[in-house]
């Protein structure tokens, strides 16, 4: 009886992660927008849970949430999906290749991964005919990148709160 | 090098193009099929239109359930905020109810000379407005565009470049209709452009939003004499408008005059939409 109530309790708790995906697609968080500060939580939370724990956040579920945000943002359906997957491709090429991941070298390789992603939205921007903000596009990746640290925390603190084990 | 050449492979199969321990798509796949959703978010036709309204009308009503919490939250805070400042603004308008009564008789004569001066112009008479009003569902500030979503759509035969009003002042324009939603762009965004008038001296410009509050007045005439407190008002130029339809007024800020809008666009709970003239 007790095996199985655990069991029952960690399946919820593995969803945690999920549903905080879902909530800031569809609560349109995916951006935190201010007026000299704007940071993309949507591409730190996609890439940290896809370096860390990918058995957590499946790609279909990633898919979903960025369709969601093109929703949301109005945006042309399936930009961010792309965005979002591209992010998931180097987590995951990362994770590979990488034996000891910690705070500072997630950070480092962040940054590639970053401009790649704001690249691909550049690109898609361009040919859809969408307008452009330089600036914006500029001041978000400078405060996503600073802000990944913070965030590195929090996740970490929820990791171990519901103790989410890679090989579970 | 062969072997490197090889490890390069494993890695690149393991990561993007391997399932994984609990995936049910591999990311290779999941790519290529966003690459054909942008594309055929390119293709105008009905049948995607139609799916894509579903999608839409679908997401949006998710979300507003989702944001419910939160909008809650900023209601509270708002009533709170509100309740603060009652008595200021009881006496303020005490003042300003005393001055409109004033204004009222001098108005009221002045609807009537102009009804006359009309007839005699042989003018058609303003034909009464055939609005909509509808619940603002989703606020959400994005740095792209500074849109609602409204709770109607083509079900309430909202059209595209419909007005949207806030009352009976102007906040913005229907860029998107779905079965039983639709999205305004807002007046505060950078790509609106909205042919206005600016009253008295009737200049004519272009309202243009600048993606905070304030929106900006360009195209002016060279040696204008635009003063704050102008008011500004849909020309109707372009003919997608009405004329005369309240915006805002003219603050004179460094060298470009901005627009103070008549509505505050953070409080905005209901939208009125303009379906046109009920004649028409």
């Amino acid at each position: 009886m007790n095996v199985t109530f655990k069991k029952k309790n960690y399946g919820f708790v593995q969803l945690i992660p999920l549903f905080l995906l879902f909530f800031i697609s569809l609560n349109g968080n995916s951006i935190i927008d201010l007026n000299y500060f704007s940071i993309n939580i949507h591409y730190i939370f996609i890439y940290y849970w896809v370096l860390k724990r990918p058995q957590i956040l499946g790609y279909g579920f990633i898919f979903l949430s960025g369709i969601v945000t093109d929703v949301i943002f109005a945006m042309p359906i399936g930009s961010n999906p792309l965005i979002l997957l591209i992010i998931a491709s180097f987590a995951a090429y990362i994770r590979v290749v990488t034996v000891r991941i910690n705070l500072v070298s997630d950070w480092l390789s962040f940054i590639p991964v970053l401009i790649i992603a704001n690249i691909s939205h550049f690109i898609i921007l361009y040919i859809l005919n969408y307008p452009i903000e330089y600036l914006d596009f500029f001041v978000n990746s400078i405060f996503t990148f600073v802000s990944y640290p913070i965030l590195w925390a929090i996740f970490e603190v929820l990791i171990n709160i519901t103790n989410i084990n890679l090989h579970d | 090098m062969d072997t490197s050449r090889d490890d390069i492979g494993i890695v690149i199969r393991s990561a993007f193009i391997k399932k994984g321990a609990q995936q049910r798509f591999s990311l290779f796949a999941l790519i290529i099929f966003s690459i054909i959703l942008i594309y055929v978010e390119t293709i105008k036709s009905k049948p995607f239109d139609y799916f894509r309204s579903f999608i839409k009308d679908t997401i949006y009503r998710g979300s507003a359930v989702v944001s419910s919490p939160a909008k809650g939250i900023k209601f509270f805070s708002n009533s709170f905020r509100e309740h603060i400042k009652v008595f200021e603004e009881n006496s303020r308008l005490k003042e300003e109810n005393k001055v409109l009564k004033e204004k009222k008789y001098y108005n009221s004569f002045l609807i009537v000379e102009n009804n006359e001066l009309k007839k005699i112009i042989d003018e058609n008479q303003a034909v009464s407005s055939n609005l909509v009003t509808t619940r603002v569902i989703l606020d959400k500030k994005s740095p792209y565009l500074n849109s609602f979503i409204i709770g109607s759509g083509s079900n309430k035969k909202i059209k595209n470049s419909m007005p949207a009003l806030d009352g009976l002042n102007f906040i913005g324009r229907i860029v998107n209709v779905n079965f039983f939603s639709s999205r305004i762009l807002l007046v505060t965004d950078l790509n609106s452009k909205i042919p206005v008038v600016i009253e008295p001296e009737g200049y004519n410009a272009i309202l243009s939003g600048r993606g905070d509050s304030k929106p900006s007045l360009d195209y002016l005439p060279k040696n204008h004499t635009l003063k704050s407190g102008n008011k500004v008002y849909t020309s109707g130029k372009e003919g997608i408008f009405k004329p005369g339809i309240p915006i805002g007024e003219v603050i004179l800020n460094n060298s470009t005059p901005l627009v103070n809008l008549a509505s505050d666009i953070n409080q905005i709970t209901f939208v009125n939409i303009d379906l046109g003239s009920k004649n028409n």
